[in-house]
């Protein structure tokens, strides 16, 4: 997994940074799911009468 | 539902396409998200929210809606350049054009109402009642801008069925492009 020679900080540094990365793309994802959730729900109007749409 | 749907789709695809493009995948750079914040804010406590929906007047619905729309059909035009962002601001557009001609809510006939509910429940309504959530029971002929209201349903065998507008359809392909569309990254992991 880790390569011979690379320092112990340097990996620390490799590995601190791949973490963040993974959690910012996530956290960035997760506010756009939730903004355009928000988005469709607010704009659109389809109306499945009132959730008893099966008669 | 099928907004929501749409999401989804739009993600799945989006996932696809930039896996067989070797990248990760990018969700759309959004901003002013604050406006959306705002603008579901008043229909998340008037039309979702159990303990208030009930208690809220609907001569103060009526100015909610439009107005909740227009914050965002604000986010949308701020954020027009995005990939299938100008579909869904038209859709929002065509949505708050009828609401607003209507009273300040989606007008549905009663015979696309029929679809949804049994008789017996659709006979407990009269004209101008609300209905659903944010819709409002009209006959077609009192109806401003008929062709932009609830008018459309699912095909007759789905076993969920829901009525839909021409808004909608825009809202919904605007909202699956704009998750699905991948850009091409160079080498450095930038955009081309």
């Amino acid at each position: 997994m880790f390569k011979k020679g690379v320092p112990m900080n340097n990996r620390f540094n490799l590995v601190v940074m791949s973490l963040s990365r993974v959690n910012r793309q996530h956290i960035q994802l997760f506010f756009v799911l939730l903004t355009l959730t928000m988005l469709v729900l607010g704009a659109g109007a389809p109306d499945d009468g009132g959730g008893n749409s099966l008669k | 539902m099928i907004l929501l749907a749409a999401i989804a789709g739009g993600l799945l695809l989006g996932l696809c396409w930039a896996r067989w493009c070797g990248q990760p995948y990018q969700p759309p750079e959004l901003k002013y998200l604050w406006f959306v914040f705002a603008g579901f804010l008043p229909q998340f406590v008037a039309f979702y929210l159990p303990g208030t929906r009930q208690s809220i007047s609907e001569h103060w619905l009526v100015f909610l809606l439009p107005l909740s729309q227009v914050l965002l059909l604000l986010f949308a035009w701020l954020n027009r350049k995005l990939p299938g962002m100008l579909t869904l601001f038209i859709g929002t557009a065509l949505n708050l054009t009828v609401i607003a001609a209507n009273g300040g809510f989606m007008p549905i006939s009663p015979q696309t109402a029929s679809h949804l509910v049994s008789q017996e429940t659709l006979a407990k309504f009269q004209l101008g009642d609300r209905f659903g959530t944010k819709d409002i029971l009209l006959l077609p002929q009192h109806t401003r801008f008929e062709w932009l209201a609830d008018r459309f349903l699912p095909p007759a065998w789905s076993t969920y069925q829901v009525a839909f507008s021409f808004g909608d359809v825009l809202i919904a392909l605007g909202v699956f492009w704009l998750m699905a569309r991948q850009k091409a990254l160079n080498t450095q992991g930038k955009t081309v």
